[in-house]
């Protein structure tokens, strides 16, 4: 699947109009400057060349060089992807503990006023565009009440932690500095609620309609008949079957999450791998953009696997091997 | 509720109160007892090395890193003696000879010497990339000769009077200090996209790249320091998103940004604390036109074109800040000279061109490529179609990105019929715009109108062997008159430059040869009450 991705990635970057070796070489390049950088990076070279070297040097670790910056990509994705992938854990993170409950309460109570509320919440969540929502909080909460920063993982002047991980926070735990710790968190608050939000709205709004399926089954109504707690009933025997689709709609999140963050991301200024794709794909930077795929293929693919295996924690059908 | 659950509740909410209670917003950063401003800019330094790459925010970096032999200085901009303390050329402009001022000092406390010089002009030529083209049609590494530690001699091929107009784009790197960082014969070219080799006023203290990068004031810097007020360091933060830049500076964040829309710009001047430095720059806007493939090959139709248009619509859009051409050169550039009749709009004279073209009948559709997310290149697209309409002519409004609309421009086939651009002369000798007009220029996007005429050619390719200023003046009043005439493109406005500046930001000293959001920051400073 990965190679398939791989060669649908490599066949668009390189069919699209635009020449990287000159945008590489700046605007007032002569010929000669600009056949310097396409001998350079091979890109003289016929595309089958090309994708095979691409390939090979993806096989011994080397996912090229930005013709932009003329770091290694393998360098960049280093650095950028940790920043997106904490800001996604957060939001999905948040999005869950929040949403679940919610949309278990929002079942429990339907058509109350509690139902009400958390529709309205998950509507707009679904309704309010990302950059929206981040440009208004970021004007309220941040330039008006002054409260939280603009932008930005740290102060401008804080010192970051030596990596470990490459994760701020957890890096910050990990030495112990917890002033930074504190710091990192005041900034990634505002775009986790941003990118929470709509993911929040439809964890909810599943959990909600597979509740209220979940709670009219019978086996729901003879637990009642035979005296359990409503609190059992719903946290033990309803949520866990409603859980499954909701399961799978937070795989889903996380691979739309990871690739949507760019909006976030440029709003709250958080050096994360979306940006670093949408700059790589307006200078026609080819690698970079591969490299991004790459990685956020192989991720989709990893939380995919994560979710089917969650399948089975939750439900024994599904583990137990077929009988028939 | 349980005394348990009282007790974490009351934890839980001290930690988030602990945790969103902002510190004051300070006027600007300190380090220590340094100053730090703080620059909003919203490109990214991919790279550092002077011999591969500049843009408005590289160079920005690379002027402050490292010195040349000379330097660009005010309004209008005065080539001023820096690492040189004086030079000559010979009277046919063929051999320049250049006399360094002994104080100087790289970062590392090694003198600058001419062998330096010799070494980091050879480097560029031989990378071939970057601020090469300025040069490499004119010098090559033989023709570099050092005459003592501190005089340097360049030889060129051939007489080439703009010479001295290129030199303060190529800096002088530390030649022990890049060598012995060499991977594989590139040069420290890998190590130079993070790193500096350099004599500047100001040395790297940080590099994240995409994200910050600080610098810091050199004690002690060979040149000295114009104010005892001077900023101990700079952070070049990216900032994307223009609201957020916005904020950034009312909340004193950020002490200078730049490349907010004109309504921004506007907004922001109005605010207690902010400063709008408003100057008129040297980029152009012009709307090129296909001189040779389409309808716009006729030049009837160029010519109608250029008097259909509206050219105060260019100036409302820039809320009044820019000035129209009144030649194809900006107005900055030496020489300039006011072209009689240049086009402004006149419909019955529009009318008149259009009748003597083949497109007569009207009725034709004309493309127009701008690039995608530009505000004003889209505006002034529906000025084009309002303009055009009253010819009988339709407009088709093709955004594209900048790589593809490069593309588009790169080939007389597919050029299109229309193609906003933006253009800034990288010095002040005419010869540098000029030269946009060679059929040397075809293919890159300034040239995407592939002007053909000889008799202009042969004027370019003239006026850049006179060194007296005084012959090569009328040549160049020539060209401008000759280019106009054959109308290659709706020649636009000067769009003035703007930064939003906090108050207390002093010493900005403007130059129009600068890149669109380039500062320089050697002279600015910090007054502090």
């Amino acid at each position: 699947m990965l190679f398939g991705l791989l060669c649908v990635t490599f066949a668009i970057s390189h069919v699209v109009p635009g020449d990287p070796a000159r945008l590489a070489a700046g605007p007032d390049a002569n010929d000669a400057m600009v056949r310097t950088i396409r001998v350079k990076y091979g890109l003289d070279q016929p595309l089958p060349v090309q994708f095979g070297r691409y390939v090979m040097g993806i096989l011994s670790g080397d996912l090229g060089e930005s013709l932009r910056s003329r770091n290694a990509v393998r360098d960049d994705l280093v650095r950028f992807f940790p920043n997106t992938f904490e800001l996604v854990a957060l939001s999905l993170g948040l999005a869950v503990v929040l949403g679940i409950p919610l949309g278990m309460l929002s079942a429990v109570h339907k058509d109350t006023w509690v139902d009400h509320l958390a529709r309205v919440v998950s509507v707009s969540g679904v309704a309010l565009p990302a950059f929206w929502l981040g440009l208004m909080l970021q004007l309220l909460i941040a330039l008006h009440l002054g409260v939280l920063p603009l932008g930005g993982r740290l102060p401008l002047t804080a010192t970051p932690p030596e990596p470990v991980t490459h994760l701020m926070l957890v890096d910050a735990l990990l030495r112990g500095q917890w002033g930074t710790l504190a710091q990192a968190l005041r900034h990634a608050l505002l775009p986790v609620v941003t990118l929470c939000f709509p993911a929040l709205a439809s964890i909810m709004r599943v959990n909600r309609a597979e509740m209220i399926e979940t709670l009219q089954a019978d086996y729901i109504r003879s637990a009642r008949a035979q005296g359990f707690s409503g609190f059992r009933i719903v946290t033990r025997y309803a949520l866990r079957n409603a859980m499954i689709p909701t399961l799978t709609m937070i795989g889903l999140r996380y691979g739309w999450m990871l690739g949507g963050s760019v909006l976030v991301e440029t709003v709250f200024d958080w050096p994360g791998i979306g940006l670093y794709a949408v700059n790589a794909a307006v200078s026609s930077d080819f690698q970079p953009i591969m490299g991004v795929t790459l990685l956020l293929g192989t991720n989709f693919m990893l939380a995919n696997l994560l979710v089917d295996l969650a399948y089975g924690w939750l439900d024994p059908r599904i583990r137990r091997p077929s009988t028939a | 509720m349980s005394t348990v659950w009282v007790r974490v509740s009351v934890v839980v909410t001290v930690a988030l109160a602990a945790l969103v209670v902002a510190p004051p917003v300070a006027g600007f950063e300190r380090a220590g007892d340094r100053k730090i401003l703080v620059f909003a800019g919203r490109q990214e330094v991919p790279t550092l090395d002077p011999s591969v790459k500049y843009d408005w925010s590289i160079r920005m970096m690379q002027q402050a890193l490292y010195d040349a032999l000379v330097k660009y200085v005010g309004n209008p901009p005065e080539i001023v003696p820096w690492l040189a303390e004086r030079w000559e050329s010979s009277p046919d402009a063929r051999t320049w000879t250049f006399r360094l001022v002994r104080t100087a000092r790289f970062h590392t406390g090694e003198p600058v010497t001419a062998e330096a010089v010799r070494w980091s002009f050879a480097r560029t030529l031989r990378l071939n990339a970057g601020p090469a083209w300025m040069l490499s049609d004119v010098l090559n590494e033989d023709g570099i000769r050092v005459l003592d530690d501190h005089t340097i001699q360049f030889t060129l091929t051939r007489p080439y009077a703009p010479f001295l107009s290129f030199v303060p784009w190529w800096y002088v790197m530390n030649p022990k200090q890049v060598l012995v960082q060499e991977q594989g014969g590139d040069l420290g070219q890998k190590w130079l996209t993070d790193h500096e080799a350099g004599s500047g006023p100001f040395r790297i203290k940080r590099w994240e790249q995409g994200v910050l990068y600080e610098i810091e004031a050199v004690d002690g810097y060979w040149k000295g320091w114009p104010s005892k007020d001077h900023v101990g360091g700079v952070i070049l933060k990216i900032v994307r998103e223009a609201a957020a830049q916005r904020a950034a500076l009312l909340r004193a964040e950020a002490d200078i940004v730049e490349g907010l829309s004109a309504d921004d710009f506007d907004q922001v001047a109005k605010m207690p604390g902010v400063a709008v430095p408003n100057y008129p720059g040297m980029t152009t806007f012009g709307i090129k036109m296909n001189t040779q493939k389409g309808p716009t090959k006729d030049p009837n139709l160029r010519k109608a074109l250029a008097y259909a248009f509206d050219y105060e619509a260019l100036i409302k859009i820039y809320n009044g800040n820019a000035v129209l051409q009144t030649s194809p050169f900006p107005n900055a550039t030496r020489g300039h000279v006011t072209v009689p009749g240049f086009p402004r709009q006149d419909v019955a004279r529009a009318k008149e061109f259009l009748a003597k073209s083949a497109s007569r009948q009207g009725g034709i559709e004309l493309e127009y490529v701008y690039v995608q997310g530009l505000e004003e290149e889209r505006k002034l697209g529906l000025v084009l179609i309002d303009n055009l309409a009253r010819l009988g002519l339709k407009v088709r409004m093709v955004p594209l990105t900048w790589p593809n609309m490069v593309a588009r421009g790169a080939k007389v086939d597919t050029s299109p019929d229309m193609m906003a651009v933006f253009t800034t002369p990288v010095s002040t000798d005419p010869d540098a715009v000029a030269y946009q007009y060679h059929k040397n220029s075809w293919g890159k996007y300034y040239g995407s109108s592939f002007y053909a005429n000889d008799d202009v050619w042969a004027l370019i390719e003239r006026a850049r062997t006179i060194a007296r200023w005084e012959e090569r003046t009328p040549l160049y009043a020539e060209i401008q008159k000759k280019i106009a005439a054959d109308a290659p493109e709706i020649f636009g406005m000067l769009a003035n430059r703007r930064w939003g500046m906090r108050d207390y930001v002093k010493g900005f000293v403007f130059s129009p040869v600068r890149f669109t959001g380039e500062v320089d920051l050697y002279p600015l400073a910090i007054a502090t009450k």
